[in-house]
């Protein structure tokens, strides 16, 4: 039992772990875990399953597992689902919107996040509250307004010119700027890189711009990965905005969403649907699962 | 002597100011463009009359009144405060319970971690109507199907008035409560082990450890959490939106959910009233907002 003496002493301690007391607490645990593992995984299993059920067998035999499935079946049941949905356009849409959000993402909260970490200019106190507040405003209260605002962008008048952004992706791509939280998350990274860095980089004759590109945000890597993985998820399930703004361009959130209407998809072609709408995201999750579990320390909000 | 020193920290430099706001420039723009005018207009237009999404008279507080005077206005209110009450009483402790136990345990620790971390992958459409498949009233639903095999009659889950909150909240809780646990576990990280050691020495056995070294610890985060959580919460929309549709009879509709009906599905007449509805729901919040504010001052502070 060797990993027992490398447990770190919490809760528990490693002493606790060879009483009959401490041994019950652990057990206890760890049946718990076990439950709670199942119970977030069993609604997707389920999925999957019915997916590659027959139709009758769905309305007839109404078992967990599928009968006498086969690969060649299974095979069969993958391609026809995927050419009756017809889900491969709104694959290529996401995608270029998910890269689009990560642009504006990068480019407008990581430049706010610099700005008001290291530059300081005047008034950026008074920026920095404004920020901190925003995050907290519910969004509900701007709703109409920025739906106006994409129909006659930007004065948000019909006082006959502006353009209108609908059925584009000009929504999401500016929406995911407007991420207060993420200025944050990049203020604090910066905060926690030295300004010696900077000021030496200055002595050395580099511009402001140049501090930035060449040295700060590379230094910033980490968190810029980590808010690209979460930029890209959230691109692959953001579904309330497209649902408002977009109707001939498609993307596959609001395609599954519609489908759900659609009374000639049969239920396991429809369960299809889900499982390809959260191949892309489970993909991100096998790449960088050690740095989603792992998180970042986020902090506070302090100036 | 203030004076002198603020002079020495910041030597004003046109150049460096010029470029600071260059780099805050697209963060200011869109942060303008899609929160803060949009919210500022929110609330001005709320006291006019709309048509459709044009701007047309002043009409005061008929827009408020009408929001009010909405035989299901109560309803609806009371609605958001049991989403609030039963996501408290079904989804908050689980999340910390879990960290605490996922901290403790060394086997499988990783796989537990992974597997529960399942439902946060999953697109958040997709999973919805994952779930409202789950919860189909006949026996093709996953908890129908169940019941059935222990010889129970089927029930009509989300078509109940007196379940369908608490099945969103349910599913609320199972999707959300990986992201929580995982701010629960970056936490427990932080609590220091010499003073679970030092409690060991004093005699103190596991849930005493629990009680006096991992609560004091925690209270700040789990604190705000709770903050956090009635926040969100209380803006609940696309749940109901993508597996209810507010019903039956309405039984799930929230203030969100009826500010999106008003906005978007009144067929142009009712954009006003999202509007004043989109107000007071941020009255009701902003409580909640100056607390959590001032209760993050606090914890930070202390540290």
């Amino acid at each position: 039992m060797k990993r027992i003496d490398a447990k770190q002493t919490g809760m528990l301690a490693r002493t606790d772990l060879k009483t009959a007391y401490g041994k019950t607490i652990y057990g206890i645990f760890l049946l718990i875990l076990s439950v709670t593992a199942l119970i977030a995984v069993v609604p997707a299993i389920w999925t999957i399953l019915t997916a590659f059920k027959e139709t009758q067998e769905i309305y007839a035999a109404f078992s967990f597992f599928p009968k006498n499935i086969t690969w060649d079946k299974a095979v069969i049941r993958l391609v026809e689902s995927w050419n009756s949905l017809q889900l491969g356009k709104s694959f290529v849409n996401t995608l270029v919107l998910s890269v689009g959000n990560l642009g504006f993402h990068v480019i407008v909260c990581g430049f706010g996040g610099y700005v008001l970490s290291k530059l300081k200019p005047r008034g950026t106190k008074l920026l920095f509250t404004l920020v901190v507040w925003t995050m907290m405003m519910p969004s509900q209260i701007r709703m109409v307004p920025n739906y106006i605002s994409w129909l006659h962008f930007p004065f948000a008048s019909d006082i006959g010119y502006g353009f209108n952004l609908l059925d584009t992706f000009w929504p999401m791509w500016l929406g995911a700027g407007a991420d207060t939280f993420a200025v944050l998350l990049f203020k604090n990274a910066f905060d926690s890189l030295s300004n010696s860095y900077v000021e030496a980089a200055k002595l050395d004759g580099c511009t402001n711009y140049g501090v930035f590109f060449k040295i700060m945000l590379p230094l910033a890597m980490p968190v810029i990965i980590f808010q690209s993985i979460n930029i890209l998820s959230a691109a692959w399930s953001d579904f309330f905005t497209p649902l408002l703004v977009l109707d001939e361009l498609t993307v596959v959130p609001l395609s599954v969403y519609r489908l759900k209407e659609d009374t000639s998809i049969q239920m396991n072609t429809y369960f299809m649907a889900l499982v390809f709408a959260s191949i892309p995201p489970f993909i991100i999750f096998a790449i960088f699962q050690k740095r989603i579990l792992g998180g970042v320390n986020i902090g506070g909000v302090k100036g | 002597m203030m004076n002198t020193r603020k002079k020495l920290k910041r030597k004003f430099n046109l150049r460096d100011e010029i470029d600071a706001w260059v780099l805050l420039l697209p963060m200011v723009v869109i942060l303008y463009l899609f929160v803060w005018r949009p919210t500022v207009m929110g609330a001005a237009w709320s006291f006019f009359d709309m048509k459709a999404y044009t701007v047309k008279d002043f009409c005061g507080f008929d827009n408020y009144i009408r929001v009010m005077t909405h035989t299901q206005f109560l309803p609806m209110l009371l609605n958001t405060v049991k989403y609030v009450l039963w996501s408290l009483v079904i989804g908050f402790l689980p999340p910390l319970f879990i960290a605490i136990m996922i901290n403790e345990v060394i086997h499988f620790k990783n796989g537990f971690k992974v597997i529960i971390y399942v439902p946060a992958v999953i697109p958040g459409i997709a999973a919805m109507l994952m779930w409202y498949f789950m919860y189909y009233p006949d026996q093709t639903g996953l908890l129908n199907m169940i019941l059935s095999k222990i010889g129970v009659e089927p029930k009509q889950w989300l078509n109940d008035p007196s379940f369908t909150i608490v099945g969103i909240i349910i599913y609320s809780t199972w999707k959300g409560f990986a992201g929580t646990m995982l701010l629960y576990y970056a936490s427990l990280q932080s609590v220091s082990v010499e003073l679970y050691e030092a409690a060991i020495i004093d005699g103190a056995g596991p849930l005493r450890r629990l009680g006096y070294v991992t609560r004091p610890a925690m209270e700040g985060i789990i604190l705000l959490q709770l903050v956090r959580q009635i926040i969100s919460v209380f803006q609940i929309m696309e749940q109901p939106l993508a597996m209810t549709g507010g019903g039956p009879n309405g039984a799930s509709t929230s203030l969100s959910y009826q500010l999106y009906q008003y906005g978007f599905n009144s067929g142009g007449k009712g954009t006003g009233q999202a509007m004043a509805l989109g107000v007071i729901i941020f009255l009701i919040l902003i409580v909640f907002t100056i607390f959590y504010f001032w209760l993050n001052r606090k914890i930070e502070d202390r540290c």
